[in-house]
């Protein structure tokens, strides 16, 4: 009986012993070879007095070593923390110290990285993955891989054991950890599979980072079909004509991406050209798929069956809305239904579930539902929606903060955000947490941030007040932005203004800042 | 042309403040020197710059991996 994610492994090394598990540009690993080296991982960690419970981070880009750190630190009885060697210096330390990261799993890449965050005060202890000295405990892959496998004991990994915690942005600035445990991503992987069908013979494309939860499928769901993830590179996703061949050459059976990746595929890959007669599912979320892109994409994969996914990071997926044939009518596809294991109301303002066809907020109870945020027990509490069944028992349902309605075929349609939190190619971004960094510049005043579409590319714009005094330039609020920022949250544009429009109660009247800016590009 | 492109990185594209200085054979792509947009502008750069035309199916990964690779590229079209 699987309750873990570690035993999918196990099982698929048994199962699948020679088979790939993740390929990465011309490197791959088999089953047997990961169960193998993360074990040694595993082992390794436990010797440096990694214990369950703990928090091990992994700092890489995309590559083949994610795989092994994934399930290396699972082994070890640890909870895996993916950090964006992307974010800034300051994030990444903040990440760090935020949920007490003391061992971090990383590569000869990120080697000049890791000199800059020693250099301030930590409580790191160990760097594994690492051939050059530094200023701490390092270890090389090549170490590790050395270790005997006789050596590891294994650890007894409950369902209700952390798996990994995702770092997202919080309204209050500071980013915040989203826990999972072993049952919810276990759940979710055994979902996917359920759901579309997967098989052994299947070639997933995995496009996202590990910090973001739409890689738990590739890293997760696929080996538990025992299928094959093909990890693609930061390069390729920069190049849509190189990631078509990519595609082509591995024979994808599976894509799930962001649709902003399948839109540059249709515009700039030349995929009519190229052979993809081996793509059965085309899943995609994070954001609205423009339909009449969606519709052409489907056209040119005729054969392919698409499927929009919907859900935030607290609940891993929850619906889905399954295309066979194109979209006739330009409207935007509902998110569908909830899957298996997984029931929702839609409630007004005061917690009543509203009529059918009314616009409300989505609240969700799933077995795919998060344990809760790191630290942070009062935002946990303040997430949930618990409906009493008698005292002492309550079913707790996540509030989504979406709001949504249900057609007339009974599937859910997305309206919209009920906070001013936003998604842009898939990220979540908090408009207030760009805001208060914008704020905390010396000499700014107030700031508004908005979206909106520059070159039909949806954008952020910034606009900010200054004291008039200070020596506040939009050069130097864009490097600030960038030094505190995650890149695809920093302002497109920064412009500094006289004076806000306002609403009769003083507040900053942001769609008119809106229609400004429009009116200006 | 090496050094042309290469400042021109680390005034204008770089994500970060390079600290030692990028050098030809650094990956651009996947260490993450310069983002999607960045190379977008990277592209429009060369074209101006050394008047050639990027032609869409040569956006791939084997011109653009490094500053080397670039210059290889480029002699191609002059």
């Amino acid at each position: 009986m699987l309750y873990n994610l570690v035993q999918i492994i196990e099982q698929s090394a048994k199962a699948f012993p020679n088979k790939g598990a993740f390929r990465y540009m011309e490197d791959s690993i088999t089953y047997k070879e990961l169960d193998i080296k993360s074990n040694q991982l595993a082992h390794y960690l436990i010797t440096r007095g990694v214990k369950k419970g703990d928090r091990v981070g992994i700092l890489m880009h995309r590559c083949l070593e994610t795989s092994i750190a994934i399930y290396g630190i699972l082994k070890s009885g640890a909870a895996y923390v993916p950090i964006d060697p992307f974010l800034p210096n300051e994030r990444i330390k903040f990440l760090i110290n935020d949920c007490d990261i003391k061992h971090l799993v990383s590569t000869d890449k990120q080697s000049k990285k890791i000199r800059k965050i020693l250099l301030s005060k930590h409580n790191l202890e160990t760097i594994i993955g690492l051939s050059d000295s530094q200023n701490i405990k390092t270890i090389s892959w090549k170490r590790v891989y050395e270790s005997l496998l006789e050596d590891y004991i294994s650890v007894d990994i409950l369902s209700d054991d952390l798996s990994y915690i995702l770092y997202t942005s919080g309204s209050t600035g500071l980013p915040k950890g989203i826990m999972h445990t072993h049952a919810s991503a276990l759940a979710f992987a055994k979902l996917v599979v359920d759901l579309y069908g997967f098989k052994h013979t299947d070639i997933i494309a995995n496009s996202a980072p590990l910090h973001f939860d739409v890689s738990i499928l590739g890293y997760c769901s696929a080996p538990l079909a025992s299928a094959t993830t093909v990890i693609i590179s930061d390069a390729h996703l920069k190049f849509p004509i190189s990631l078509a061949e990519l595609t082509e050459r591995e024979k994808v059976t599976i894509w799930y991406s962001v649709p902003l990746l399948l839109i540059e595929l249709l515009h700039k890959g030349d995929i009519q050209n190229k052979d993809f007669s081996n793509m059965r599912w085309v899943l995609f979320a994070g954001e609205a798929f423009a339909t009449k892109q969606l519709r052409a994409l489907m056209q040119l994969w005729p054969h392919a069956e698409f499927s929009n996914i919907y859900g935030p990071t607290e609940l891993n997926q929850c619906t889905y809305y399954n295309l066979k044939v194109p979209p006739k009518t330009d409207n935007p596809i509902p998110i569908g239904t909830t899957w298996k294991n997984t029931e929702y109301k839609i409630l007004d303002d005061k917690d009543n579930v509203v009529e059918p066809g009314e616009e409300g907020l989505l609240v969700v109870r799933s077995a795919t539902m998060m344990k809760g945020y790191w630290n942070n027990k009062a935002l946990t509490e303040a997430s949930l929606y618990k409906y009493k069944i008698a005292e002492g028992f309550e079913h707790v349902y996540y509030r989504t903060g979406d709001l949504v309605k249900l057609n007339s075929n009974n599937e859910l349609l997305f309206l919209g955000r009920k906070d001013s939190q936003i998604k842009l190619r898939g990220f979540r971004i908090e408009i207030g947490e760009i805001e208060n960094i914008l704020l905390n510049y010396q000499g700014v005043t107030e700031a508004a941030v908005i979206v909106t579409d520059i070159a039909k590319d949806k954008s952020l714009v910034a606009t900010i007040l200054t004291d008039g005094a200070s020596e506040v330039s939009e050069d130097n609020l864009t490097v600030h932005c960038k030094n505190n920022l995650p890149i695809y949250a920093v302002p497109k544009q920064i412009l500094i203004l006289k004076s806000f429009p306002r609403t009769s109660s003083g507040k900053i009247n942001r769609r008119e800042i809106a229609s400004m800016i429009k009116s200006s590009n | 042309m090496e050094k042309t492109i290469i400042k021109h990185i680390e005034n204008e594209l770089a994500v970060e403040v390079i600290e030692d200085g990028l050098e030809a054979s650094d990956d651009l792509l996947g260490s993450g020197i310069v983002d999607s947009l960045g190379m977008m502008k990277l592209v429009s750069f060369i074209e101006e710059q050394f008047t050639i035309e990027v032609a869409p199916e040569e956006m791939v990964i084997d011109n653009f991996m490094t500053v080397k690779n670039i210059c290889e590229y480029i002699k191609t079209k002059l």
